[in-house]
């Protein structure tokens, strides 16, 4: 009789496995990874459910709960200050991951060149800023933005006939102040992936495009560029990810977001219905909604991601 | 730009924030918890800013070898977070210092329960030698304090949940060099003799930005750090604020119809239009740069924050004096010490809560720190009345903070008092920046607030 491949591998017998050891699979896999899914259950898994379940309340963690319906929702689509924060968030994210992706490149084209001194030196200060605090990052860029003694408005001030920006008060000047902030940190660690992918690029590819007489710029948009297609795209969707979820900048530069909510983001936003105005079902309700919002963003991305690739191999 | 938070939210967990905290405090607390030896007692302070003195705490510790102290500081509103939190899942903390404007929160419905009743606990023959004897309740110390003062850390339910440490005084911090230079009386009693009223006070402001060269003033000086602190030193010369005493434990709501909150908002609005302030916020860096630099005159100071200019700006030293607050007392701030009902060493705390907060500490305290006493004991006490500060160009800092003080008349605290008190923080804001007319601003700050309790 022929032998056949099996169509249930997990039902493999003993002596078919492909090193000749005795399998365990079946009886051992699920203890071995019982580890994380235990401990996912219970910090992952229950939390969810948990917050799915109050946000149908006016939840008090230290008196009475009453069932609310979906009053939480239906006021949460109301709420001026919900749809503030979603457009600050994406303003922010849009400052931050744009034109970071463009000076990441840049850095990592530059890091890239051969016949540049002290490499390793310049790769690791790239990735300092990511390992600063928080706080501590924001601290300082609130004395270099500062009204009337930060450094930024002193060279501002040295161009006649402009006037001092309030970096906070205003709307898109605040969201400047947190992108740059935001970009800072993160500048380093997105050149070091570009940097990364930029390394795998065959030489060949430069040097038939430099014997085709392509300049060095045309190597970059028609050789580099393209080779880091799927390299753009994560860091974007990471980058999207992470822009969601502005928390600490903000909420530093003034826990309510300005006076005219002008940098309330959607984490902040929730962040304060929970813990300053006691709405803690309203606020697992605000959680629900930055869960649907990325998950459309997530379908978003997932579409052009297959197209992308689906591009890249035809 | 990813990952940008700190505080662990995370974007498919954000809103188990809540849970995981939760949990994380729990399994914090089971690592500090495990079973220390019977003899040293640690004694854990969750605490913020200067409330817990490290003089003092380093006096008790010598006084008492067998207790550890160990101070945890967090901001005012995290600390808060962390009360609320720990009191569902139990923690470590064995005191718990907490603002008055949060007091409201903790006195209604089962909140009390988060902390012990202090007229249940007795004080040990510990602290005899410091003056405190034995078996002495919450109840039986309560003749040193403040008598409104004290309420504030009496639950509806009539549990005393927290012993006030301070009172926040209210007075007004000025510069004499900057008044000389503009030509203004210099000496306190003719300074205070000067506003009598608001309206006063913003004319003699008026007065000092016009002698401002133009320099100077496009440098942003002005004659208060921040006119919008005006708003809350007029609130509570009130005898209410946003909630009103109606015998009910949440009181009744009165943002919307309370004279004195018109009143504050008006005086604030028209020190704002009239441009006296420099537009500081307080506690924000150029804050403190601008102390350094005489870009304000005046700080309407309660006696806690007199520590924090002696630390930001101590170049000024002797440039300062203490005048008094237009339209009569002030206040802002003050603290309790409380009892979490989960602490294990409810004995020890509340033995080292009796010494701390006791009048002959509170004084050592107003000495060094600055935090005016809550003990009215001590209001006729020649120590605290003749008490001078060499900063603050010798002015009588007792005496002057103490005639404030008791001119001050009860608030009721209710329970988003905190809250309330940011959203029109906020409308000031808006008006400073000109960003809305302060009609549109008021109409914004009652409709944020009737949201905080619609839902």
């Amino acid at each position: 009789m022929a032998r056949q491949k099996s169509l249930t591998p997990w039902k493999r017998s003993k002596r078919t496995t492909f090193t000749g050891v005795p399998s365990m699979n079946g009886r051992w896999g699920y203890p071995a990874i019982a580890p994380f899914f235990v401990i996912f259950l219970i910090f992952g898994v229950a939390p969810v459910v948990y917050s799915v379940y109050i946000s149908f309340y006016k939840w008090d963690p230290l008196g009475v709960s009453e069932f609310n319906g979906i009053n939480n929702f239906t006021f949460l689509l109301q709420d001026s200050d919900f749809w503030i924060a979603l457009r600050n968030t994406f303003s922010i994210w849009a400052l931050s991951t744009f034109p970071q992706l463009a000076m990441a490149l840049g850095f990592a084209w530059i890091l890239r060149n051969r016949r540049l001194k002290g490499k390793s030196f310049w790769r690791t200060i790239l990735l300092v800023p990511n390992i600063t605090s928080v706080i501590a990052i924001t601290i300082v860029f609130q004395q270099l933005f500062g009204r009337d003694y930060g450094i930024i408005n002193s060279l501002i001030q040295l161009i006649p006939g402009v006037e001092r920006i309030d970096f906070v008060e205003g709307t898109l000047s605040s969201h400047i102040q947190i992108a740059t902030m935001i970009t800072w940190r993160w500048l380093g660690y997105n050149t070091l992936i570009f940097l990364a992918s930029m390394l795998a690029i065959p030489d060949e590819l430069y040097e038939s495009a430099s014997v085709d007489g392509a300049s060095r710029w045309q190597q970059f948009v028609f050789v580099t560029l393209p080779q880091l297609k799927n390299t753009i795209t994560f860091v974007l969707i990471v980058g999207t990810i992470g822009g969601l979820q502005v928390f600490a900048e903000p909420q530093q530069l003034g826990a309510d977001g300005g006076s005219t909510k002008q940098f309330l983001t959607l984490t902040l936003f929730l962040y304060n219905q929970a813990f300053l105005n006691n709405k803690y079902g309203y606020a697992a309700a605000v959680g629900i909604a930055i869960t649907i919002i990325v998950l459309i963003i997530s379908t978003i991305n997932f579409f052009i991601t297959r197209r992308i690739a689906s591009e890249s191999s035809s | 730009m990813l990952r940008t938070t700190s505080t662990g939210l995370n974007r498919k967990n954000s809103k188990s924030l809540i849970g995981i905290s939760a949990a994380l405090i729990l399994i914090v607390s089971s690592f500090v918890q495990p079973a220390r030896a019977a003899d040293p007692i640690t004694l854990t302070i969750w605490t913020f800013g200067e409330v817990i003195q490290p003089g003092l705490q380093r006096e008790y510790q010598k006084l008492h070898p067998e207790v550890k102290i160990i101070p945890i500081k967090n901001d005012v509103d995290p600390l808060h977070q962390k009360t609320v939190l720990s009191c569902q899942t139990g923690g470590p903390a064995d005191i718990i210092a907490f603002e008055v404007p949060y007091s409201g929160y903790w006195r209604t419905g089962n909140r009390p329960n988060c902390f012990q009743d202090l007229r249940q606990m007795k004080t040990s023959d510990t602290n005899a030698a410091a003056g405190i004897a034995a078996g002495l309740s919450a109840t039986d110390i309560k003749k040193n304090y403040l008598p409104w003062r004290w309420e504030q850390g009496v639950a509806f339910n009539d549990s005393v949940i927290g012993i006030p440490t301070d009172v926040g005084g209210l007075q007004v911090a000025y510069r004499v060099d900057l008044f000389k230079k503009a030509g203004l009386p210099t000496d306190r009693t003719q300074v205070s003799k000067l506003w009598p009223t608001w309206e006063k006070f913003i004319a003699v402001g008026k007065k000092y930005v016009a002698k401002l060269s133009a320099a100077e003033k496009k440098s942003g000086k002005g004659f208060i750090d921040d006119a919008g602190s005006i708003y809350s030193a007029v609130m509570n010369q009130g005898t209410a604020k946003y909630y009103q005493a109606d015998g009910t434990d949440a009181g009744k709501l009165v943002y919307k119809t309370n004279p004195q909150i018109k009143k504050a908002w008006n005086t604030t609005v028209s020190a704002l239009n009239a441009g006296i302030g420099a537009r500081l916020g307080q506690f924000t860096s150029d804050w403190n740069i601008g102390m350094n630099k005489g870009a304000m005159a005046t700080i309407l100071s309660p006696a806690w924050m007199l520590d924090y200019i002696k630390k930001q700006a101590p170049e000024t030293r002797g440039k300062w004096d203490i005048a008094n607050l237009p339209g009569g007392g002030g206040n802002k701030g003050g603290t309790e010490l409380g009892i979490p009902s989960y602490s294990k060493n409810k004995q020890a705390a509340f033995d080292f809560l009796t010494w701390y907060l006791a009048p002959e500490q509170q004084l050592k305290v107003f000495k060094t720190y600055g935090l005016f006493p809550s003990t009215s004991v001590l209001y006729n006490d020649p120590e605290l009345l003749n008490y001078k500060d060499e900063f603050f160009n010798n002015a009588p800092v007792g005496q002057i903070y103490t005639q404030g003080v008791l001119k001050l008349k009860p608030i009721f605290e209710g329970e988003l008092e905190r809250k309330i008190d940011t959203l029109f923080g906020a409308g000031l804001g808006r008006v400073a920046s000109k960003k809305m007319t302060p009609e549109k601003s008021y109409a914004l700050v009652i409709s944020d607030v009737d949201k905080l309790f619609k839902n």
